[in-house]
C-alpha cells in the first residue's frame, strides 16, 4: 500500500500577472507579499515573465535573489522556461539550436536556484532525452507541462512518457497541470462576457457546448480538437458575436480540458511537479470548474510529495477581484481536502525543502 | 491577453508631423522584437502611414521592418516601448488614438509549422503634449 502524500502548497507568481504588468508589485513586493500573505512556501517563477535579460543572470542578480528568497522563507521549486522556437520570423529552431536555447535556461534554473524547469510540448521526445545529460549535469529535473488541449493518456504525451522509461532518467518527467481535468466552464468567464454584452441564450450555448464534449471525453488527436475549436467559433457567428468565437474557442478547448481526474493515472509516477490551475473561488468557497477536492485525494493517495504551485488563471478575464483573495480561497481549499483524504498540506518551509529534495532524488518507477 | 494594457494614458506627443505614444507588451511575458509582426498608429482616425513608423525599445530607435532580424532584443512586461508616425495631430483638446499590434507567439506552433499570431487593438482618448515640452 502507498504511504499517503503529503504535498507542498505554493505558488506562481503568474497568478498574479495582472498586478506585476499594471506596476503594482516589482518582483521583490510580489515575493515578500506571497511570504507574507503565507502562499506558500513553494515558489514558482516563469524566467520571460520576471526576470530582466532572460536567461542571462549575472551573479549579483543571482546572490540577490538567492538571499531574498531565503529571507523570507520561501523554497524555490519551479522555473517555468520556454522553447520559443518561432523565435526567428523565417524559419524555426533546428534541433541543435533548440537545445542549445534551453541549455541557457536549465542553467538560468540552477544558478537562482530552482530545482525543476518547466517545460513545454513543443519539445519533442528526440529533444527531451537529449536534453537529459544537460538536466543532470546542472542538477535541474525537466518536467514538461501536461496541459489542455493535451491530457495525461494523449498520444503525444504518452509518447513522452515511453521515451522516459526508456531514458530512465530521474531528470525527466511531466508537470500535471489541473486545467486538463476540469469539470465546466468556468462561471466567471461566462461573467466575464456577460459583461461584454453576450447573451443569456449564446451563454447558454457555450456551456452546453462545452457538457457535450465533457460527456464525450478529452478529443481523441489534434483534428478532433479543431473540430471542437471550429464549433466554438460558429457558435459565435451564429448569435451575431464573430468577435467572441475565437475566444470561446482558445478558452473552451484551451483552458478548460474534459479529461477525468484518473486520467492522471497514466503518468502518475512521473509526475515530478503539479499546476494547481483554477479559475475562480464562488460563494461557497469552492473552485466551481475545476475537482480540486478530487485531484488533491488523488494526489494524496497515491503519495504525491512534490509541491502543487497554486495558477491563477482567471486574471484573464476577471478584472473586478482581487487575485491575492482567490489563490487564498483555492489554498484553503487545497488544505481542507488534504485533511479530508487523511493527510495534510506542507506549509513549513523547512520541511517542504527537505521533502522537495527527496521527492526529486526518488527513482522513478512504473 | 490584456489589450486594455497597451496604450499608456497621457503619454501621446507631437512636433506637429510626427506622433509618438507609449505602448506596453499585451502578454505576460517577454517577446522578442523578432515576433513584432505588425504595428499600426492612428490618431484622430488618420491612420499613420505604415512606412513612417518606429519602434524605441531598450535605448535604440527602429524601423518597424527592421524589428524581424532583432530576436535578442527583449521587450519586457515592465516596459513601454514607443511608436512614432507620420500623423499630424491638432493642438489642443483630447485625441482618439489606436494602437494595432500583431505578435508572434514564438512557443506555441499551431499546425504545421506555422506560429500563432495575436492581433490586439486599444483605444484610448488623452490630450497631446508639445514634443519640445515633453523635452523639456
Amino acid at each position: 500500500m502507498t504511504t499517503l502524500g503529503s504535498p507542498i502548497q505554493g505558488v506562481t507568481l503568474y497568478s498574479f500577472t495582472r498586478a506585476f504588468h499594471g506596476r503594482e508589485y516589482d518582483l521583490e513586493g510580489l515575493i515578500r507579499k506571497v511570504a507574507a500573505e503565507g502562499y506558500g512556501p513553494g515558489l514558482e517563477i516563469i524566467g520571460f515573465s520576471s526576470f530582466r535579460g532572460f536567461p542571462e543572470i549575472d551573479d549579483a542578480f543571482a546572490g540577490w535573489f538567492r538571499d531574498l528568497v531565503a529571507e523570507v522563507g520561501l523554497v524555490t521549486t519551479s522555473l517555468a522556461i520556454n522553447a520559443d522556437i518561432g523565435i526567428h520570423r523565417d524559419r524555426l529552431l533546428n534541433q541543435d539550436e533548440l537545445i542549445e536555447y534551453m541549455r541557457r535556461q536549465i542553467e538560468a534554473a540552477a544558478k537562482l536556484g530552482f530545482p525543476i524547469a518547466r517545460v513545454q510540448i513543443s519539445i519533442e521526445p528526440d529533444s527531451m532525452e537529449r536534453l537529459a545529460p544537460i538536466a543532470e549535469q546542472h542538477g535541474v529535473t525537466l518536467a514538461l507541462e501536461v496541459h489542455a488541449d493535451q491530457y495525461a493518456s494523449h498520444p503525444r504525451i504518452l509518447a513522452l512518457r515511453d521515451r522516459y522509461e526508456q531514458v530512465g532518467s530521474p531528470y525527466l518527467g511531466f508537470t500535471a497541470d489541473w486545467g486538463a481535468t476540469t469539470v465546466g466552464f468556468a462561471p466567471s468567464l461566462i461573467e466575464a462576457y456577460r459583461r461584454r454584452g453576450a447573451s443569456e441564450e449564446l451563454l447558454a450555448e457555450v456551456v452546453d457546448l462545452w457538457n457535450e464534449f465533457y460527456e464525450a471525453g478529452p478529443p481523441a488527436d489534434q483534428a478532433d480538437h479543431g473540430q471542437r475549436f471550429g464549433r466554438f467559433i460558429a457558435l459565435g457567428a451564429q448569435n451575431g458575436r464573430p468577435d467572441l468565437g475565437v475566444d470561446f474557442g482558445i478558452n473552451g478547448t484551451g483552458l478548460f480540458g474534459p479529461a477525468r481526474v484518473d486520467d492522471w493515472l497514466e503518468i502518475m509516477p512521473w509526475i515530478r511537479h503539479v499546476h494547481g490551475k483554477f479559475f475562480g473561488i464562488d460563494e461557497r468557497g469552492e473552485e466551481p470548474s475545476v475537482p480540486v477536492r478530487d485531484l488533491i485525494r488523488l494526489l494524496v493517495e497515491q503519495g504525491y510529495t512534490g509541491a502543487i504551485s497554486t495558477e491563477y488563471e482567471g486574471w484573464h478575464w476577471n478584472y473586478w477581484q482581487s487575485p491575492f483573495e482567490i489563490v487564498a480561497g483555492e489554498q484553503a481549499v487545497q488544505r481542507s481536502a488534504a485533511e479530508a483524504a487523511g493527510s495534510r498540506m506542507i506549509t513549513d518551509p523547512a520541511e517542504a525543502r527537505a521533502q522537495l529534495a527527496a521527492h526529486l532524488a526518488q527513482p522513478v518507477h512504473s | 491577453m490584456i489589450p486594455d494594457r497597451i496604450i499608456e494614458q497621457g503619454t501621446l506627443t507631437t512636433d506637429g508631423g510626427r506622433a509618438a505614444v507609449e505602448v506596453r507588451i499585451p502578454w505576460y511575458r517577454a517577446l522578442p522584437a523578432s515576433c513584432i509582426s505588425e504595428v499600426a498608429l492612428a490618431v484622430d482616425g488618420v491612420q499613420a502611414p505604415a512606412e513612417s513608423l518606429t519602434w524605441t525599445m531598450n535605448g535604440e530607435t527602429h524601423r518597424i521592418a527592421e524589428l524581424a532580424s532583432r530576436p535578442d532584443d527583449w521587450w519586457f512586461p515592465l516596459d513601454s516601448a514607443v511608436v512614432s508616425g507620420e500623423v499630424p495631430v491638432e493642438g489642443g483638446g483630447e485625441h482618439r488614438v489606436d494602437v494595432e499590434l500583431k505578435l508572434y507567439i514564438p512557443y506555441i506552433i499551431i499546425g504545421d509549422g506555422e506560429v500563432l499570431r495575436i492581433e490586439e487593438h486599444d483605444t484610448k482618448t488623452m490630450a497631446a503634449t508639445s514634443a519640445k515640452e515633453a523635452v523639456a
